[in-house]
């Protein structure tokens, strides 16, 4: 039986709808929720959260992928309460971001241990909620170079994935021959990882995107919408036009089956600022608007907005 | 501010609030009451049930309150399973002051938000904001993360990496001295390779040299370069503070501990002398270590007695000192 884990228990594929394949309820670093200055009430936090959701359900979304790893404020009974109010099927991701992202007592791990910790969550539960991991989430550490716990992490992941068929996921695309590597001496087929953020303004010119196709992975351009036009960009911001010519051309080179978008936004951020005017309903109100002006056909879309991710998160026997 | 606290006099900052300074009574220094190593909450194998932890802490706390003791300080920090609703409902059922502290130490212990920012390039946290994150928790009181401030803390904590300080524990440690200058406050500093550098760092800062507790110092490498004679020398307060622990090598054993603290009064540096125990009531993440908070009172001060120490310097070392170390400045 084919299954994706949502926070609300398995789900087939075929219910998924249009995902937004990395996003984020609320990010924050590990220790930033010491810092008063990011507080929110959960009033305010369900404010931020809620309108937007609901927008992405009435544009016809269905499936809402949390990219939050363990320590960044991960909080599976909140994206449980949402789920069920707002209608949006939610994946929580077990791993984490990066290694620079893993407190000490993860970060002291060995790969046993660390896979250990990823298939509890995926197969008994996270913490005590009874929800399952629908993906697994690994990273490059700040630095641009893979760190010897990233390579830890990713290892553990590429275990985990191989035992349970759920994908994986990445933050940051640079640096991938190490992760390659790792992945194929573990056993896993590339098309179960998704090299993420390969299009943001400060890394897609360090991923060397057509090698990371021919050995087999699919790359993320989901950081949709985090633009130079916009008031106040992130340093990670990259022209509109840029980017999406960068998609076009990648897609037009043959690539769709290996291609996902999302927006990687935060509906309401934990422990940075976030990025104002900027939501995951870009997908709907910018995006799509974005790819039929350049003659982009409605197969395409639905390509790259459903049949991809459905395929990419459905737990492989 | 209770009503004994406003009557004049020193005060000290517990987690039920200011109480005069004289109340303190005998004082452990430098113990954990819950620690938790960071992340070690998320782990599915690590159980955090509040009704055991709670239970475990009172038991002890009532040993150590049966055998003379009044005061415990948490030298853990606030990022080390620090729970402050805990030890307030815990100090009101036992009637044992806790005096709970803010900062974090070592580097390794921090996590990602103070040592990558999401900034371009990830810049390590400066002294400055690590500064204005400690005094708000003495000013406007100890977070419960996400949620409220409660209680203002006692003391600014903070430690070093053993094979040397790193640059984010240097800030760390300027941080914790200009807190302590904000706000009169105590440091206690874990130092890392060498306690004199250590120690220096925070005096850089121009805080007085007895705003300062220099834990570890029954170490054994600093015992045999004579780091706790000169931390005393410095006016600096010397915590011998592994009391009980025979770990064959890392730390000399109570015998010599107690040599240590008897060599330290002669010199005319009673003053200057704190014992505790490390002890760690509920460890989570990491090796339990079991050690009574009243193992100071039971088995080292009778150890102190026999080799010569007068009950008066006994009670110097285990009321006064801790008692003019925490009065707020």
């Amino acid at each position: 039986m084919s299954k994706v884990n949502t926070v609300l228990g398995p789900v087939a594929p075929e219910e998924l709808g249009v995902v937004a394949v990395h996003e984020h309820i609320g990010y924050g670093m590990p220790g930033s929720e010491l810092d008063t200055r990011w507080w929110k009430t959960p009033e305010q936090r369900y404010e931020e959260t809620v309108p937007k959701l609901r927008r992405f359900r009435e544009y016809g979304g269905g499936t809402f992928v949390d990219a939050t790893g363990i320590c960044n404020g991960r909080d599976v009974d909140y994206y449980k309460s949402l789920s069920e109010k707002t209608g949006v099927h939610i994946v929580a991701c077990t791993g984490f971001v990066g290694g620079d992202t893993a407190l000490p007592y993860f970060a002291r791990q060995s790969v046993d241990q660390l896979t250990r910790l990823f298939v509890h969550e995926i197969t008994v539960g996270i913490g005590d909620t009874g929800s399952l991991a629908g993906v697994i989430k690994v990273g490059v550490s700040r630095g641009g170079r893979m760190t010897e716990l990233d390579k830890r992490i990713y290892r553990a992941a590429a275990r985990a994935a191989a035992a349970t068929g759920v994908p994986v996921l990445t933050h940051l695309a640079i640096d991938p021959e190490p992760a390659v590597a790792v992945f194929r001496e573990e056993g896993l087929p590339l098309d179960r990882v998704l090299f993420g953020h390969a299009d943001d303004g400060l890394n897609a010119p360090k991923t060397p995107h057509r090698w990371i196709f021919e050995q087999g992975g699919r790359i993320g351009f989901d950081t949709f919408g985090y633009e130079t036009e916009l008031e106040d960009p992130p340093f990670w911001a990259r022209p509109r036009q840029e980017r999406l010519d960068h998609f076009l051309g990648l897609l037009n080179a043959g690539y769709l089956d290996q291609l996902l978008v999302s927006a990687d936004a935060n509906c309401s951020p934990l422990g940075w600022p976030g990025v104002k005017g900027h939501t995951v309903n870009y997908i709907f109100e910018d995006l799509v608007p974005d790819l039929r002006g350049a003659g982009v056909d409605d197969a395409t879309i639905t390509a790259l907005l459903e049949d991809n991710p459905a395929d990419f998160l459905t737990i492989r026997a | 501010m209770t009503d004994t606290a406003t009557a004049g006099g020193p005060t000290v900052n517990t987690v039920l609030g200011p109480v005069p300074a004289r109340e303190l009574g005998v004082t452990a220094v430098h113990e954990a009451l819950l620690s938790v190593v960071p992340g070690a909450e998320y782990a599915p194998e690590v159980s955090m049930d509040r009704a055991e932890i709670f239970d475990a802490l009172a038991r002890k706390l009532k040993d150590f309150r049966d055998h003379g003791g009044k005061t415990v300080v948490d030298s853990t920090g606030m990022f080390h399973g620090r729970d402050v609703r805990l030890y307030e409902a815990l100090s009101r059922s036992t009637g044992v002051h806790i005096v709970a502290s803010t900062g974090m130490g070592p580097e390794e212990m921090l996590g990602g938000y103070f040592l990558t920012p999401q900034t371009n390039p990830p810049t390590p946290w400066p002294a400055e904001k690590f500064a204005d994150l400690f005094t708000k928790e003495v000013t406007e009181g100890m977070v419960v993360p996400r949620v409220e401030r409660r209680g203002p803390a006692g003391l600014v904590a903070t430690a070093a990496a053993r094979d040397g300080m790193t640059a984010t524990e240097e800030s760390l440690f300027r941080g914790a001295a200009r807190t302590a200058l904000a706000t009169g406050v105590p440091v206690s500093i874990r130092y890392g390779r060498d306690a004199l550098h250590d120690l220096d760092v925070v005096l850089d800062e121009r805080l007085p040299a007895d705003r300062v507790v220099v834990g570890g110092l029954d170490r054994r490498d600093a015992v045999d370069t004579g780091a706790p004679l000169e931390v005393a020398r410095r006016g600096a307060f010397v915590a011998l503070d592994h009391v009980g622990l025979d770990d064959g090598g890392t730390h000399v054993t109570d015998r010599e501990r107690a040599s240590l603290v008897l060599d330290l009064v002669e010199a005319g540096f009673g003053h200057r002398i704190l014992l505790s125990g490390n002890a760690i009531g509920v460890a989570k993440g990491h090796p339990a270590y079991d050690l009574p908070f009243s193992h100071v009172l039971t088995a080292f001060v009778p150890l102190l007695a026999s080799m010569g120490l007068g009950d008066e310097e006994a009670r110097r070392v285990l009321a006064d000192n801790p008692q003019e170390l925490l009065a707020l400045r």
